[in-house]
């Protein structure tokens, strides 16, 4: 079906609502139609965030349980909150970072245990280290950016947005912010050729 | 271009030639004005953020008596706060376009409750349009400036979350040209609601009423897509998007007819007779009330129909549309056993624990919480903590657990009038923003001096309305392009309305706040008197972004393992977000989310949190 169904999720702060404007913006200038629903005020002030972003034939803008075929992670459990969307085929980017919620004595599950229970859930998980490599690219706030880097890489996103596309839209921003994001762009894409090698 | 839906409502307002913007901001309205704010210079409008809904209301309405295209937006509930001007306002109707968005919120994602404005409509005498996406909501709200200057009467625009918070493709047009200025033409039997003036009037509103009803019926945005004879859906707003894509995944597109309603009030009688008329059986799928569905109802007994209506007992009353939910709505209604996503199938041992919103690291209300509990306890009061609505909301959850109360925009104030005067066991602490001080808590603190109420009321001021988006407000000190304003100050009204006890205190600062709000009480029982603490510290974000676009480096604290005992105090009880517990319960902050506010250095009695590296000097200069 001509339809993609892209969940990104995270925690309010991280940048998700940049990510999937990026995303829809590249749309625009690669002919694709780009539907994107987000959360803002209250429910963004560190909380769990839930963006949906669907590329294609589409009217309504939020994704059905059990539909998505990718979900991108900026939190590790964050992915494991989005398990009713994903399904047998969905391909799940986990960035390789905890973030404690902050209640008090709350025990955060470690990395291992909830990359061993979407292993169990029987998707195909990847994991990438995006804030290390933001960081490397010059600001964790970066992470958004690897991410897609390394989504594009994986093709999931052929034949609606390609990497020129969002690259394109990437120029358009302000100087400090575009040399992070372009550099964050280029390291997810090859952490992603590294980890599928 | 993409836009999200709100910015496509001020794209077509512009397009539509408006003079004059203004509200205050509440989710999810806000990027409105917010985006009419960056254009204003430019196009010579003017554009404001007022104190609450009902200024921006009613100065609206002035703009379009005196002839000038306006436009007012607020959330939902927003509408309750304008609602006095607004019920008078379809009896006077006005000389040019002046359309109200309302933005509801069904699911609640930031709001107390899920009414549904399609009400207020039937209620005020005012035509509602509903967008279905955000494409639809620039040409839509375009094409309601016409209506409403071409029926001399005020409109409704109403969108919910999903329409105003979705982006997506927007085709621009040549906007008209804008006209700001207008000029008001004194006709006291029309804009002077006495009773002998309004008794005419509302007889010519019903008569205008029944026009906008004709007119509605030929209203372009309202379409059926026909589709055989025995089923019908009849969709308004966003349900309109869910159903299609819901026939689509279902494989029935081609074997259920649609009518697509943008004008939900009045609803196009003759539209919906003809659908109705026409098949078997009808599913109305609409968010939140029946109102659609009531209406086809009550149009099939008047014409003695017998087609099957239903809605509500398939659709759910409660919540937000989803394609999901619509989805499964028609598949039930249709017999197709089931939508087609299969979720895996797998429950997790490790569960995700929950994460609620949080005050953000740095927050300075989470010192003020901090100090307010201890000072509280320290002077033995029972406190009873009436909360308000904002970021300071969030002190709802633990650890701090300290709004009991919190219903509405300055209800924090009213509620506490009340309880200081029957539950004499206990003080009332109010907690209320500075934006909604201005908003809504005014009246009610020259109530508490009037009547002698002993209440404290705490102004937490972080310099800017933060839970929107930090729009300015009256006590800021700048307008939204920067440029200075006037400052009205907080201390200065509570003292002007006659509060004896007045006490500015810095958050960061726990030992004097603690000692300011103790001082508060005291008074508070020695006098019987109302007593004010206003808790003075800039939003942490503001001031990050700051230092981010400025380059200017923040200091950063660290933990000394060695010292730290792992009580859990700076996690747990203070609870900054960028302290977490590390082997053995042992502190550790996180360099990437830290601040460097140091209020966590006053918090641990062990001194075990140390300055790693001290900011830069311009840094302190940031804060105001």
């Amino acid at each position: 079906m001509s339809r993609l169904n892209v969940l990104l999720a995270g925690v309010g702060g991280q940048g998700l609502i940049t990510l999937a404007s990026v995303m829809a913006k590249a749309g625009v200038i690669e002919g694709t139609k780009v539907l994107v629903a987000e959360t803002h005020g209250l429910s963004q002030r560190g909380g769990s965030v839930e963006v949906h972003v669907r590329f294609g034939r589409v009217e309504s803008p939020l994704i059905p349980p059990g539909g998505a075929h990718v979900v991108v992670a900026l939190e590790a459990i964050e992915a494991l909150r989005s398990l009713k969307y994903m399904n047998h085929s969905t391909l799940v980017l986990v960035n390789r970072r905890v973030i404690r919620p902050n209640l008090p004595g709350v025990k955060a599950p470690s990395l291992e245990e909830i990359l061993e229970e979407l292993g169990k859930a029987g998707v195909k998980v990847l994991d990438i280290p995006a804030t290390d490599l933001a960081i490397r690219a010059g600001s964790s706030l970066a992470a958004n950016m690897v991410m897609l880097g390394a989504l594009l890489a994986t093709g999931a996103l052929d034949g609606y947005i390609s990497r020129g596309g969002v690259e394109k839209v990437l120029e358009t921003m302000p100087p400090r912010w575009r040399r992070v994001n372009l550099e964050a762009l280029r390291l997810g894409y090859g952490a992603l050729r590294e980890t599928e090698a | 271009m993409v836009l999200l839906g709100n910015e496509a409502i001020a794209r077509g307002a512009i397009e539509a030639g408006i003079g004059w913007a203004s509200a205050y901001p509440g989710t999810p309205s806000t990027e409105i004005v917010e985006a009419l704010h960056r254009v204003a210079k430019q196009l010579g409008i003017h554009v404001e953020w007022s104190t609450n809904e009902k200024v921006a209301f009613e100065a609206a309405y002035a703009a379009a008596m005196a002839g000038v295209r306006s436009l007012t937006a607020m959330k939902h509930v927003g509408v309750n706060v304008a609602a006095d001007p607004l019920m008078t306002s379809a009896y006077t109707g006005v000389e040019e376009g002046f359309v109200i968005v309302t933005a509801d919120d069904p699911g609640m994602w930031s709001s107390q409750n899920e009414q549904d404005n399609r009400w207020y409509g039937l209620h005020a005498f005012i035509p509602v349009f509903e967008p279905y996406s955000p494409t639809e909501a620039k040409d839509l709200a375009r094409e309601v400036f016409e209506f409403s200057s071409r029926m001399k009467h005020p409109a409704f625009l109403r969108t919910t979350t999903r329409v105003s918070h979705t982006r997506g493709p927007v085709t621009l047009s040549e906007p008209r040209k804008p006209l700001a200025t207008g000029s008001f033409r004194k006709q006291p039997e029309r804009w002077t609601i006495v009773p002998a003036h309004a008794r005419v009037l509302r007889r010519r509103m019903l008569e205008r009423w029944e026009k906008i009803g004709e007119e509605v019926e030929r209203f372009p945005f309202n379409r059926v897509e026909r589709h055989g004879t025995e089923v019908a859906v009849i969709a308004s707003g966003i349900a309109y998007g869910h159903v299609i894509d819901a026939l689509e995944e279902l494989g029935v597109r081609d074997q259920v007819t649609v009518l697509k309603l943008a004008t939900t009030v009045p609803a196009p009688r003759k539209l919906i007779l003809d659908v109705l008329s026409s098949h078997k059986r009808v599913l109305v799928v609409e968010e939140l009330e029946p109102i659609i569905e009531w209406e086809a109802k009550r149009i099939a007994y008047e014409e003695r129909l017998d087609t099957e209506i239903h809605g509500k007992d398939y659709v759910p009353r409660v919540g937000e549309l989803t394609l999901h939910r619509v989805a499964s709505a028609i598949a039930e209604y249709l017999g197709l056993g089931g939508v087609p996503w299969r979720p895996v199938d797998h429950e997790p041992k490790v569960k995700p624990p929950p994460r609620p919103p949080t005050l953000c690291p740095g927050c300075p209300h989470r010192g003020l919480f901090y100090a307010l509990r201890r000072a509280v306890n320290r002077a033995g009061v029972k406190p009873i903590y009436s909360g308000d609505i904002g970021c300071y909301s969030l002190a709802v959850l633990p650890p701090f657990r300290m709004q009991d109360t919190m219903i509405e925009m300055g209800g924090s104030v009213g509620l506490a009038n009340g309880f200081a005067h029957v539950d004499r066991e206990k003080i009332p602490v109010a907690t209320i923003g500075d934006s909604t001080f201005f908003h809504a808590g005014i009246p009610g603190l020259i109530n508490a001096v009037y009547n002698r109420s002993p209440m404290l009321v705490v102004v937490l001021d972080n310099r800017v309305t933060a839970m929107t988006g930090h729009q300015p407000h009256p006590g800021t000190g700048f307008y939204p392009t920067g440029e200075p304003a006037p400052v009205v100050s907080i201390e200065n009204v509570a003292r002007g309305v006659g509060i004896e006890y007045v006490e500015t205190v810095d958050p960061f600062n726990l030992e004097e706040t603690e000692k300011a709000v103790q001082g508060a009480l005291d008074h508070i029982r020695r006098t019987g008197k109302p007593a004010v603490v206003v808790s003075k510290r800039a939003c942490t974000l503001l001031v990050d972004a700051a230092a981010r676009r400025k380059g200017v480096e923040a200091p950063l604290y660290t933990v000394d393992q060695d010292k730290c005992t792992g009580c859990g105090i700076c996690y747990n009880a203070f609870s900054c977000p960028a302290i977490s517990p590390i082997n053995g319960g042992k502190a550790a902050i996180d360099p990437t989310l830290c601040t460097g506010c140091g209020v966590c250095v006053q918090v641990c009695p062990h001194d075990a949190i140390v300055l790693e590296r001290p900011g830069d000097p311009e840094w302190e200069k940031l804060w105001f």
